[in-house]
């Protein structure tokens, strides 16, 4: 289904964007900077980070300032990034990230992009926190957990600036599937995920433990076994009963001698 | 918690609409907090994760996670009361009652019970009873134009002892 | 019985009225809303029961509302036939038996009498209830100081009917209203007329209620909702509560009207878990609606069929925004959800949704018996309509207050509440709770209206009036409000969740004695980011108290940072505890007061604070008349 495409105007340039593409998106497609935290295509706008925040000048809803990942494009759009005033707003945001997420080079290096290397105000370290004080709560992970993995083994916990992310009552998770999607969205590389021989300990979500496969072939635990019956469940036509135990550099392994042997003209037995 | 009670309570809402506040607030009124193998059994009964039960019952202030004492006094902080001097009225309960304050528990609540499970404390945003400010409530009832000297008269009623 | 037509309503309004206005029994009413149980009207109206049961007579004893002159409670109404209603005041146990005796006697007891009710027009009835002339002695009800100002438009019926009583809701005209507009009105008229009225949100926004329905009447949608959001969370304001509490009915006729408008079915009420009586009498309420067909299938034999069911908050302040409502009613938290797209467009269960205030609810069924055009003389230019306030904090008559919007604040704190208490002297109004912002006196000429407060950097909010006075401490009221906000705060985004703690952390220190120099710049670079960055209305607010008191009381600021002093002394930690001999009188008083007996006195002495023994209650300080202890 295509989209009908307008035109909207950023910083006085006109762009194409599809009806009801956010602005935000647009930006990162034509390469006009705008910073984000809790951004993901994959997830509905969340509008959390406020960093990507832009100005609408002209426009059919409110002008002033608004987030452009939840700012949708119609005909006649017109905003501006960067403007002094943004800038101001978002400095004292790092500030405020700064403080909060001491020990996340991702947010020092972010914020320095800025122009902001240091903060006025007390860091806020937790001994021993499980997430090496470097979340920003942007919930990138809860919403990936629960929304693209349909899990929901961790979520937040308590409210306003008590909050934090972690399993119910800080207990080992037994539905967690070890996917490690969590770690691969998060913007501050804050989830700690370790293998340590036949588990997958999710170290940030209360130690839980998931176990992993062993490769028939091979003998190396290759992948977490929920994760495998998870996706195995999700393919079709189903994945080969041969290919489950294998891990991926085994399967690629058989799956080039049945080629090498096909070519060669042999017939190869227990083809279902 | 009893599978009967349970059952009752999760069957009694027949509309999403309100449906898991409903639940969790009846599972606290009939037990004073939310039991965890209650907790459990919602999730399982509603197909719910329980990372988001768990999550509703950090985020709303009425819902407590651990046993509460036999009497719940709660001192209202609203504007009208604090002015008129509720925070005097909670250092005065704190010593009365003798309990630590300043107590965060792990999952953000303040609720401070006494060792011997015969009281608890704690605060509320307000009743609407403004007009007779500053307000303590006792397992549901409430006293208004409470005054530091007048919390020993009100906390003999439920059982209280003053230490010498 | 289901009401189906109009004979079917009007035979129940006769019944209804004649239970009010019985022609051969006495009749006495005891307030029992939350705050006139609190002040012991529950026990009150046991020993009149007690009282009537023993003497074997013939009187009938009900239950009503809040008349509203809250600091006068507990309240009685008490009716001879043909005689005025009188409302007698500060009534207590031990006053059951004289009144009981006066009443089977035809008197009233005079000396406990506050003020009388000659007749009554409930806007809704066509005709003024007449309860008769007589007690010369005694005040008409708006003769008192407290009174003579106000308008009663929502609070028409508090404290006169029984709010547990479908068919005295209905004996004033109840439900009337509904059927005008369903009989009479197609759903475009009755937006019209709430258009002409100028209504105005009255959870805070005050955004214009006409223009709001039309947003929602025209999705087209299978299922649309109307929502009432009675989550009152401003502490000190309690305006909802008593309208929730006196008459339920007037809601629920309301969002009847107002979902036929809008093209919904279903409507949900969502209260505090805080107001449990309110819970209560909607529920009563809604089953008796039901039960007389005013809710479920083809109401008032029309096609037109909707249902309302009851929602309760579970303790999170953020939920009265509607987003975050909308969550909460949804089993989730209450975290804000961007907007657009707005509840209008995609609300509840991705529904087009409208929601209003208890109060916005309330003006419907009058504003559509008596029309727009009539609602809009009240008021003033685009601020049309009546607005109840709680008047609340250190004034001498405190309680619940109605007048036309424009009215001075002075008005409402000088001549309705008195001044303030205890013979000091008035330094300031909060309005519009954490989201709002401090009032000084010099500014008391201000109408109360959206606008001008808005100008003065203030909010009308939802209606709650914080008196302070000059021992008040302007930093501790913001370092109060900061509390609050953080600690209710949903914790989604950075600004509001990491700022507003950064800046309590400022003015905690401030009233530490710790202040810096570049504090009060600092706060004032935090408060315009987070004004300006939140997702929500919460965030957005919430800086208010801080800026409005750094622009109107700069100077308690500057004492608390640069010399460590707090005027007002309320900031513990900058207090000496030490009595000043030159000011001390030497009356003992403050040695009475100690409760942990930290102060040496005898009689004809100086008193001398033992520092050691001193937990810092500040009662000493409270009872000092001359206040020599700094």
């Amino acid at each position: 289904m295509a989209e009908k495409l307008i035109n909207i105007k950023i910083n006085g340039k006109v762009y194409k964007a599809e009806e009801g593409e956010t602005v935000l998106s647009v930006c990162n497609r034509v390469g006009i900077d705008i910073p984000a935290l809790c951004y993901n295509e994959a997830l509905a706008p969340y509008g959390a980070c406020r960093l990507c925040m832009v100005e609408v000048v002209n426009g059919p809803g409110k002008k002033g300032m608004t987030t452009s990942c939840t700012l949708r494009a119609v005909e006649g759009l017109e905003i501006v990034t960067d403007t002094e005033k943004i800038k101001h707003h978002r400095n004292i945001l790092f500030e405020l990230y700064l403080a909060q997420a001491p020990g996340s080079e991702e947010i020092r290096k972010m914020a320095a992009k800025y122009g902001v290397t240091k903060t006025r105000f007390a860091e806020k370290v937790k001994p021993l926190d499980p997430l090496g004080n470097k979340c920003v709560l942007c919930g990138q992970c809860v919403r990936v957990c629960d929304e693209i993995m349909g899990t929901a083994a961790i979520n937040y916990i308590g409210r306003g600036s008590n909050t934090r992310i972690n399993t119910p009552y800080l207990e080992e998770s037994n539905v967690c599937m070890g996917c490690g999607a969590c770690a691969e969205v998060c913007p501050t590389g804050a989830i700690q995920i370790e293998d340590v021989e036949d588990k997958r300990v999710m170290k940030s979500w209360s130690n839980t433990k998931v176990q992993l496969k062993k490769c028939k072939s091979c003998g190396r635990y290759f992948a977490p076994d929920p994760m495998l019956d998870f996706t195995y469940g999700k393919l079709d036509p189903e994945i080969k009963e041969e290919l489950k135990d294998l891990c991926p550099d085994c399967r690629r392994k058989l799956l080039s001698k049945k080629e090498i042997l096909i070519n060669q003209g042999e017939a190869y037995k227990n083809e279902k | 918690m009893e599978k009967e009670e349970l059952n009752k309570i999760v069957n009694k809402y027949d509309t999403k609409s309100g449906k898991l506040l409903g639940i969790l607030e009846d599972i606290q009124r009939n037990e004073g907090y939310l039991p965890k193998d209650a907790l459990i059994y919602v999730s399982k009964h509603l197909n719910v994760p329980l990372s988001k039960l768990y999550s509703l019952a950090t985020f709303y202030s009425f819902f407590n996670l651990k046993p509460v004492g036999k009497h719940i006094i709660t001192v209202c902080t609203g504007t009208a009361c604090h002015v008129r001097g509720a925070p005097l009225l909670i250092k005065e309960m704190e010593r009365l009652l003798n309990v630590q304050p300043g107590e965060t528990t792990s999952d953000g609540k303040f609720m401070l019970t006494t060792k011997d499970r015969s009281f608890s404390l704690n605060a509320a945003r307000c009743f609407g009873c403004c007009s007779m400010a500053p307000v303590i409530r006792v397992d549901g009832k409430i006293y208004g134009y409470s005054t530091p000297r007048k919390l020993p008269e009100i906390l003999k009623r439920y059982g209280w002892i003053e230490e010498k | 019985m289901k009401i189906k037509t109009l004979e079917d309503l009007n035979k129940i309004k006769e019944k209804g009225l004649n239970k009010l206005l019985s022609s051969d029994k006495p009749h006495i009413a005891v307030g029992l809303a939350s705050c006139g149980i609190a002040t012991g009207g529950d026990r009150v109206f046991k020993a009149l029961e007690d009282t009537i049961k023993a003497k074997k007579l013939d009187v009938e004893l009900t239950k009503t509302g809040c008349f509203g002159i809250c600091h006068e409670e507990p309240l009685v109404n008490v009716r001879i036939p043909g005689k005025p209603l009188v409302i007698l005041h500060k009534v207590t146990e031990n006053d059951a038996e004289k009144i009981i005796d006066d009443v089977a006697n035809g008197k009233v007891p005079e000396e406990k009498a506050l003020c009388k009710i000659e007749e009554w027009d409930h806007l809704t009835l066509d005709e003024t209830v007449n309860y008769g002339k007589g007690y010369s002695n005694i005040p008409l009800w708006n003769e008192i100081p407290y009174f003579k100002p106000q308008k009663k438009v929502v609070l028409r019926d508090a404290g006169i009917i029984n709010p547990e009583d479908i068919e005295e809701y209905i004996a004033v005209g109840g439900y009337s209203a509904l059927y005008k507009a369903l009989t009479e009105m197609t759903p475009d008229e009755i937006i019209e007329e709430v258009k002409k009225s100028g209504l105005r949100g009255r959870g805070g926004a005050g955004f214009p209620t006409g223009l709001k329905w039309s947003f929602i009447k025209k999705e087209k949608s299978d299922i649309k909702y109307v929502i009432c959001n009675g989550d009152e969370g401003d502490p000190g304001a309690y305006m909802n509560r008593n309208e929730m509490e006196s008459d339920p009915h007037m809601i629920i006729e309301g969002m009847l009207i107002g979902a036929y408008a809008v093209g919904a079915t279903e409507g949900y009420i969502y209260v505090r878990a805080e107001y449990p009586l309110a819970i209560e009498r909607f529920r009563k309420a809604i089953d008796q609606a039901r039960e007389y067909g005013f809710l479920g299938e083809n109401i008032l034999g029309t096609d037109f069929s909707f249902d309302i069911g009851l929602v309760s908050n579970a303790g999170a302040f953020v939920c009265g925004e509607e987003t975050a409502l909308i969550a909460s009613i949804e089993g989730k938290p209450g975290r804000p959800r961007p907007r657009p797209p707005f509840p209008a467009q995609k609300g509840l269960w991705g529904k087009p949704t409208n929601i209003n205030n208890v109060e916005t609810w309330c003006n419907i069924p009058v504003i559509i018996k008596k029309g727009g055009d009539w609602f809009s003389q009240i008021g003033i230019e685009k601020n049309t309509g009546t607005k109840v306030f709680s008047l609340v904090g250190k004034v001498k008559k405190a309680g619940l207050v109605e007048v036309p919007l424009g009215t001075p604040v002075r008005t409402i704190v000088y001549d309705i509440g008195g001044g303030a208490a205890k013979n000091r002297k008035v330094k300031a109004v909060q309005t519009g709770g954490p989201s709002g912002g401090t009032i000084p006196t010099s500014l008391f000429d201000t109408p109360v209206d959206y606008e001008h407060l808005k100008e003065l950097g203030a909010i009308m909010g939802s209606g709650g009036i914080v008196v302070m006075d000059e021992k008040t401490c302007m930093v501790d009221t913001a370092k109060y409000f900061l509390n609050f906000t953080v600690d209710e705060s949903c914790g989604k985004c950075v600004p509001c969740r990491e700022g507003l703690k950064r800046m309590y952390d400022i003015l905690d220190r401030i009233t530490k004695g710790k202040g810096e120099e570049e504090d009060m710049e600092t706060l004032e670079e935090l408060a315009t980011t987070i004004k300006e960055a939140s997702l929500c209305g919460l965030g957005q607010t919430a800086p208010n108290p801080v800026l409005t008191t750094l622009k109107y009381f700069r100077d308690e600021y500057e004492a608390h940072i640069k010399e460590k002093r707090c005027p007002a002394h309320v900031c513990v930690d900058l207090i000496k505890f030490e009595v000043n001999k030159d000011k001390c009188i030497k009356c003992g008083l403050c040695y009475s007061a100690c409760p942990v007996g930290a102060i040496d006195w005898k009689k004809g002495k100086t008193s001398i604070i033992n520092k050691d023994k001193c937990i810092k209650c500040k009662a000493c300080i409270e009872v000092c008349p001359v206040g020599a202890i700094e």
